[in-house]
C-alpha cells in the first residue's frame, strides 16, 4: 500500500564509477563546510589577497615598460623618484628573468606563509564537517552499507579538506600568477615566472596534503562538534607559543608545531636565500638595502631545518592515521 | 526453495572477545521475504552486518547474490540495501538531499539519484517533511527515510533491521505493508530482522530463527505451520455456545479467547472435520485461522531446545 498512491519503479540505468562516488563525498564535505558563513568570508578574504597580489604583479610588469602610466604617475609624484624608476626599468629590462622570478617568488612565499593562519583557521571551521559529525550521527553505518569502502570515504573526506585549502591557499596564488602574467606587457612573463609558480605549487601541494591528513586525524578524535575545532586551534596556538620558548631551551620542541614545520618546508621550497643572494649581487640600490638583513635571518633563510620538519610532520601524519584507523569504522 | 540462494553462508562465525555472536552459521536462503527471528541479542543484527561487511567475520565464508563477501564488497552493496536499526543519518541534510546522496553513493548519476529520491520518498509516504533537515524528524519519519535510502538504488536484496521500532500501530501496519509489497509486487528480496513474531508472520514466507548465534530453524512459514497442525481459531458472529458444546462431545479442547475467537484443538491434519461440525451446526464462520500461533510455538520450542542444549 504505497502511502501516497505512488508505485515503486525499477531503475535500470548505468552506475557511475568509483571516482564519481568519491567525488560525491568530497563535494558534500566541501559543501557542508561552505555553508558556514565565516568560512565563506575567509575564502573571500583569501581571494581578495590574491587580487592584491595580481595587482602588485601588474604594477611590477608596468615597470618594465619605459613610458608606462606607472612611471608617469611616479614622475608626477616626485621627479627624482621617476629617475630612480627609469633606472630600475632599464635594469629590469636587461634582467627580466631575475626580476620576474624573484619578485613573484618572494610574493608567493609571503602569501603562502602569511596566509597559512587563515587556512589553518578555515580547517578548524571545517573540522565538524570532515569526520566529527559523521561519527556523532552514526553516518559511518550508512556509508559502509553503500557501494563505497572506508578507504573511499576517507579519500573523499581528504579531498574535501584539500579542496578547501585550495580555495583559501593555493587557489589565490595560482589565480594571481595567471592574472598578473596575463596583464603583464610580455608573454614571456609566463616563462620567466615558471620557477616561482613551481615553488608555490611544490610548497602548496605538499603543505595542503599534510594539513589535510592532520585535519582528518583531529576531526576523528571526538564525536563532539565543538571539541575537534577546539583541539585543532589549541594545537596550533600552543605550537606558536612554544616556538620562541623552545628556541632558547630545547630547539627540537619547535617541531611539535606543525605551522613551524610547514614554514621550514616553505623556506626550503622557495629557496629564498638564493633569490636574496641574486638580488643582492645584481639589483642596483635595492641590493645594498638587502645587505642589511640580520645574519640570523639570513642564516635561517639559507639553512631551513626542513629535514627535522619533515620527520616531525611524517610522525604527526602517522599518529593521525592511527587515530583514524581506530575511530572510523561502522561499529 | 529450489532457485539459487541469494544468501549462502558456510561456517560463518563472529566473536567479540570470548563471546560468540555467530557460531558456525551455515545457511542457504533463496529469494523471497525472509524473516530473521530471535530474541534480543540473538545475533540477528550481527549476521546482517557480517553479510554487509559492516563487521569483519572471524571465520567462515558468505556469498550474497552469488558474489563472495569480502572480495566484492562494493559490487555487492550496489545491489543490496540496508536499513539499520539504530538512528543513522548524515547530518545537516534535508530528507530528499539525504536520500539522493545515498543513491549517489550507490552509484546512481546525479539526475537519476534526485528523481529516484523523490519517487522513493513518495513511495514510503514522506510528504513535505522531505524538505526539512533529517535531524529534526520524528521516529516515524526516520524509519520511513531509512527504508527510502535502503531501496533508492533499486536493490535486489534489502536488509531491514527492526524497521517498525518506535512506530505506532498504524505506522507499523503501513511500513509492514510496504515491506510486504517489495517482494510480492516488485520482486525485491527482503530480509526482515525482528523480535516481533507478528511482524514477521505478516510479511515473510521463509523463517530463520536465530538464538545464541546459532540458526535453530530455517524453513518456510507454510512448513512451520504444517508442523503445528491440529488447531484452528474460528471467528463466529453467533453460536459460540453451540460450537463449544459440539467440541465437548468430540473431546476437542475448545477455548474462548479474549478477542472473542474460539481456539479449537481438533487434532487432525486437515480442517475437514471442523468444517463438517460447523456445517452440521449450520454456523457460517467469519474466518478460520489454521495453525494459529504456529510461529510463536515453534519459536518458543526452538528457544527452549537451545537453552536445554546450552
Amino acid at each position: 500500500m504505497p502511502l501516497l498512491d505512488a508505485h515503486y519503479q525499477h531503475w535500470d540505468g548505468a552506475h557511475v564509477g568509483i571516482w564519481a562516488r568519491r567525488w560525491v563525498i568530497a563535494r558534500h564535505g566541501m559543501g557542508s563546510a561552505l555553508r558556514n558563513r565565516a568560512m565563506r568570508n575567509l575564502v573571500v578574504v583569501c581571494w581578495m589577497a590574491g587580487l592584491a597580489m595580481a595587482a602588485v604583479l601588474f604594477l611590477i610588469g608596468q615597470l618594465l615598460v619605459a613610458d608606462s602610466i606607472v612611471i608617469q604617475w611616479v614622475g608626477q609624484l616626485n621627479p627624482s623618484l621617476q629617475v630612480f624608476a627609469r633606472l630600475l626599468t632599464s635594469w629590469l629590462q636587461d634582467h627580466p628573468e631575475i626580476s620576474v622570478r624573484t619578485t613573484q617568488n618572494l610574493l608567493f612565499y609571503l602569501y603562502c606563509v602569511y596566509s597559512m593562519p587563515l587556512s589553518i583557521f578555515a580547517l578548524g571551521l571545517a573540522m565538524p564537517s570532515l569526520i566529527t559529525r559523521d561519527l556523532d550521527s552514526n553516518a559511518m553505518v550508512i556509508y559502509a552499507s553503500k557501494a563505497v569502502t572506508r578507504g573511499d570515504y576517507l579519500l573523499g573526506k581528504y579531498c574535501s579538506a584539500f579542496g578547501l585549502l585550495t580555495l583559501t591557499w593555493l587557489g589565490p596564488v595560482c589565480g594571481a600568477w595567471l592574472a598578473g602574467n596575463l596583464l603583464s606587457p610580455d608573454w614571456r612573463f609566463f616563462w620567466h615566472s615558471r620557477a616561482a609558480l613551481g615553488h608555490a605549487l611544490l610548497y602548496g601541494l605538499s603543505s595542503m596534503a599534510i594539513l589535510s591528513g592532520l585535519a582528518l586525524g583531529v576531526s576523528a578524535v571526538s564525536r563532539r562538534e565543538k571539541s575537534t575545532p577546539f583541539i585543532w586551534w589549541t594545537w596550533w596556538v600552543l605550537g606558536w607559543v612554544i616556538q620562541p620558548i623552545a628556541l632558547h631551551t630545547k630547539p627540537w620542541l619547535r617541531h611539535l608545531s606543525f605551522s613551524y614545520d610547514l614554514k621550514q618546508i616553505g623556506l626550503a621550497s622557495f629557496r629564498l636565500g638564493d633569490d636574496l643572494k641574486t638580488a643582492r649581487e645584481n639589483i642596483p640600490m635595492l641590493g645594498e638595502m638587502l645587505r642589511n638583513i640580520p645574519p640570523s635571518t639570513s642564516y635561517a633563510l639559507d639553512h631551513p631545518n626542513w629535514g627535522g620538519a619533515l620527520v616531525a610532520l611524517v610522525l604527526m601524519l602517522v599518529l593521525a592515521a592511527w587515530i583514524i584507523s581506530q575511530r572510523v569504522s561502522p561499529e | 526453495m529450489t532457485s539459487d540462494p541469494v544468501i549462502a553462508t558456510e561456517g560463518l562465525t563472529k566473536t567479540f572477545g570470548r563471546q560468540r555472536a555467530l557460531d558456525n552459521v551455515t545457511l542457504a536462503i533463496s529469494a523471497g521475504a525472509i524473516g530473521l527471528l530471535g530474541p534480543n541479542g540473538a545475533g540477528k543484527s550481527t549476521f546482517m552486518k557480517c553479510l554487509l561487511q559492516l563487521l569483519p567475520v572471524t571465520s567462515g565464508s558468505a556469498r550474497l547474490l552469488g558474489r563472495e563477501v569480502g572480495r566484492e564488497g562494493r559490487e555487492i552493496r550496489k545491489r543490496v540495501g540496508y536499513a539499520p536499526e539504530q538512528n543513522c543519518h548524515i547530518p545537516g541534510m534535508a530528507g530528499c538531499e539525504y536520500v539522493a546522496y545515498c543513491a549517489q553513493l550507490s552509484g546512481l548519476p546525479f539526475q537519476a539519484a534526485r528523481q529516484r529520491a523523490h519517487e522513493m520518498l513518495d513511495f514510503v509516504g514522506v510528504g513535505q517533511e522531505r524538505y526539512r533537515k533529517v535531524d529534526t524528524y520524528s521516529t516515524g519519519i526516520k524509519q520511513r527515510i531509512k527504508l527510502a535510502q535502503a531501496i533508492v538504488h533499486d536493490p535486489e536484496l534489502v536488509f531491514l533491521d527492526e524497521p517498525t521500532n518506535g512506530l505506532d500501530p498504524k505506522g507499523q501496519a503501513q511500513i509492514l505493508e510496504l515491506v510486504r509489497g517489495l517482494w510480492r509486487t516488485y520482486g525485491i528480496t527482503v530480509v526482515l530482522s525482528s523480535h516481533l513474531l507478528n511482524d514477521v508472520e505478516r510479511v515473510c514466507e521463509q523463517i530463520v530463527i536465530i538464538a545464541r548465534g546459532r540458526v535453530l530453524v530455517h524453513d518456510t512459514l507454510q512448513n512451520l505451520k504444517a508442523r503445528k497442525r491440529g488447531a484452528a481459531e474460528v471467528v463466529l458472529a453467533r453460536g459460540h455456545g453451540e460450537l463449544q458444546e459440539a467440541c465437548g462431545r468430540l473431546n476437542w479442547l475448545c477455548q474462548m479467547l479474549p478477542n472473542g475467537h474460539l481456539r479449537i484443538e481438533h487434532r487432525a491434519d486437515s480442517l475437514n472435520a471442523l468444517l463438517n461440525v460447523l456445517h452440521e451446526l449450520k454456523l457460517a464462520p467469519l474466518e478460520i485461522i489454521p495453525s494459529p500461533n504456529a510461529l510463536e510455538e515453534t519459536f518458543v520450542q526452538a528457544l527452549e531446545m537451545s537453552h536445554a542444549a546450552a
